[in-house]
């Protein structure tokens, strides 16, 4: 057995925090200790891809989530009876059913991972310059249709989304 | 062989499991869009660690992470727009409440 | 080393912006201000209210120093003096300077008090309204200098300036910036007339040094972020590089600070719209106008 590499322990030092934080999102009962949780996951999963030397991947999830989660945040205020948790309130439905799945769901996973047979592991990565720019390319090159394809997407969401949300005409009147 | 690739991979199901019990367990519509957002990071993690450690020449593999990121910024648009619109209507985002379509 | 060195210029820097806006508070011009202040919050009682989120009220002040050193880690001084100069260095910036929105948040949230959450849920408004006007004048500048390199993009520059090439961009990213540092008239989270001291409201004593430490810190990196993208970085004849950058970073801190210190504050709905309808299409055309101008005179 090699010694292990410094790449292995932060890929799991992160993995772990980013497992740990996840957990801490449904054990609290404070929404913004959830929201900030799930960020706190999302951060150390950039991290995590750092590690992996996907710089531009991490930094990117890295910001993204951000913003992202603390929007989160403000609707879990919104809409949450009781954001701060201060009156206990029982927020979770059919536990032992979502343990087992959650627990069944996770081993599988984790036993395809054990039991397939992966191949060659490659132990170095292009750096971090050539990725972005091969990257780039990517983007602009071959995989275009799909990117502009999720870029339309993302239009039509948030068209959606706005429409849905907008009040109806007549509860404008009302108000 | 080196751990690298399986410590990412357990990383990912831990996700989803984790994921997966929030999604089924909270009544909340929000707390269940964070569930979904945890199983899509799991599927964030695998994704990246399939790149790096099998194919990191292809990059279709980090176009496809990209993609993903799409995917959860969508879901929490189009998810903030329902709870708008269902908090509107029915004052709450309960979803044991939500037992319209029961039969 | 160098890092050291960096660390200890930003700090500088940061204080000669803390006597600069005492100057400009009380109108009197003292080298020993800030010290002074220092003092006096260190000595102070730390007073923490009655029932707070205490690991958000703890963490909020430390975690707005982070991320604004962190930002700055990746801006160079001069060609030699980075912290680490990433491969995705303009795109670093961002996500650094998006978790100074974690932090007022925090800290509004943690501080369990009526001004102090509205103001850290205004300033989420305000990143709504400024963050597409940091990112997308980022992206045009990374255009010309084919790089998101930070020390690239300074040799970019080498002909002409961006503030020259790309003066949108520039009066955005000026703008924009000054909204992250929620300097006047942005600074909405901390509005010292209406919210009484917003989210720094229940600070007191050490916890409101760091924290009015990280805002410093945060100001200096923002000009320097600005000095690099724009105004050609350490750049300049005869005297040496630091010093260039060092005079350009202090410049641009000072007018950031006194560009809006006349002005009234502006409200957030005004902000969002005008961000949003005014500020969002200038920055598309910008990017379109150094599109077509990086293929015709790069």
């Amino acid at each position: 057995m090699a010694l292990i590499s410094l790449q292995t322990v932060f890929i799991a030092f992160f993995g772990i925090a980013a497992i740990g934080f996840g957990i801490w999102v449904f054990r609290t009962s404070s929404m913004m200790r959830s929201a900030l949780a799930l960020l706190f996951s999302q951060t150390a999963l950039g991290a995590m891809f750092l590690a992996m030397q996907a710089e531009f991947l991490g930094v990117l999830q890295i910001m993204m989530m951000a913003t992202e989660m603390s929007i989160m945040a403000i609707f879990m205020v919104m809409f949450m009876m009781d954001p701060g948790g201060l009156g206990a309130m029982e927020m979770s439905h059919q536990k032992r059913l979502s343990i087992l799945a959650g627990v069944a769901g996770a081993l599988a996973t984790a036993g395809i991972a054990l039991f397939t047979q992966w191949g060659v592991v490659v132990t170095s990565a292009p750096a971090a310059a050539e990725q972005t720019r091969a990257l780039g390319t990517e983007l602009l090159g071959r995989s275009m249709l799909i990117f502009e394809t999720a870029g339309v997407t993302i239009l039509t969401a948030m068209i959606a989304a706005t429409a849905v949300a907008l009040p109806t005409l007549q509860r404008k009147r009302n108000a | 062989m080196s751990p690298d690739l399986l410590l990412a991979l357990f990383t990912g199901a831990a996700l989803f499991g984790v994921g997966i019990y929030g999604a089924l367990s909270q009544t909340n519509l929000v707390m269940i869009m964070m569930g979904v957002e945890l199983i899509l990071a799991g599927a964030l993690v695998n994704l990246v660690a399939f790149w790096r450690f099998l194919h990191p020449h292809s990059y279709a593999g980090q176009m496809f992470v990209l993609i993903v990121m799409t995917v959860m910024a969508l879901e929490m648009a189009v998810g903030f727009g329902v709870a708008i619109a269902r908090f509107r209507a029915r004052g709450s985002v309960e979803m044991e409440e939500a037992t319209e379509l029961q039969g | 080393m160098n890092t050291l060195v960096i660390v200890l210029s930003l700090l500088a820097g940061a204080y000669l912006v803390a006597v600069l806006e005492a100057w400009l508070a009380t109108g009197r011009f003292r080298l020993a201000a800030p010290a002074w202040a220092a003092v006096a919050l260190l000595g102070r009682e730390s007073i923490v209210p009655r029932t707070p989120d205490r690991i958000f009220f703890e963490t909020a002040p430390v975690l707005l120093l982070i991320a604004a050193l962190l930002a700055a880690a990746v801006l160079p001084l001069s060609p030699s003096m980075v912290m680490a100069n990433l491969a995705t260095g303009a795109l670093f910036v961002n996500a650094a300077l998006a978790y100074v929105l974690v932090a007022l948040l925090m800290a509004g949230w943690g501080s369990d008090s009526a001004y102090a959450l509205v103001g850290g849920w205004r300033f989420l408004g305000q990143v709504i309204a400024y963050s597409m006007l940091i990112v997308m004048p980022i992206t045009a500048v990374a255009m010309r200098a084919e790089s998101l390199l930070t020390t690239d993009i300074v040799s970019s520059q080498e002909a002409v300036w961006n503030i020259l090439y790309q003066p949108i961009g520039f009066v955005l990213f000026f703008v924009a910036s000054m909204a992250v540092a929620f300097l006047p008239p942005f600074d909405l989270p901390i509005a010292v007339g209406d919210l009484a001291g917003g989210v720094e409201a229940e600070y007191t004593g050490v916890r409101l040094a760091v924290f009015r430490l990280g805002r410093m810190v945060l100001v200096i990196t923002l000009a320097a972020a600005t000095t690099v993208f724009y105004l050609g970085g350490w750049m300049g004849p005869v005297l040496p590089p630091w010093a260039w950058s060092a005079i350009k970073i202090l410049a641009v801190s000072a007018a950031m600070l006194l560009g809006g210190y006349t002005l009234p504050r502006i409200r957030e709905a005004h902000l969002l719209a005008w961000c949003w309808k005014l500020g969002i299409p200038l920055a598309l055309i910008n990017l379109f106008i150094v599109g077509v101008m990086v293929l015709i005179w790069p």
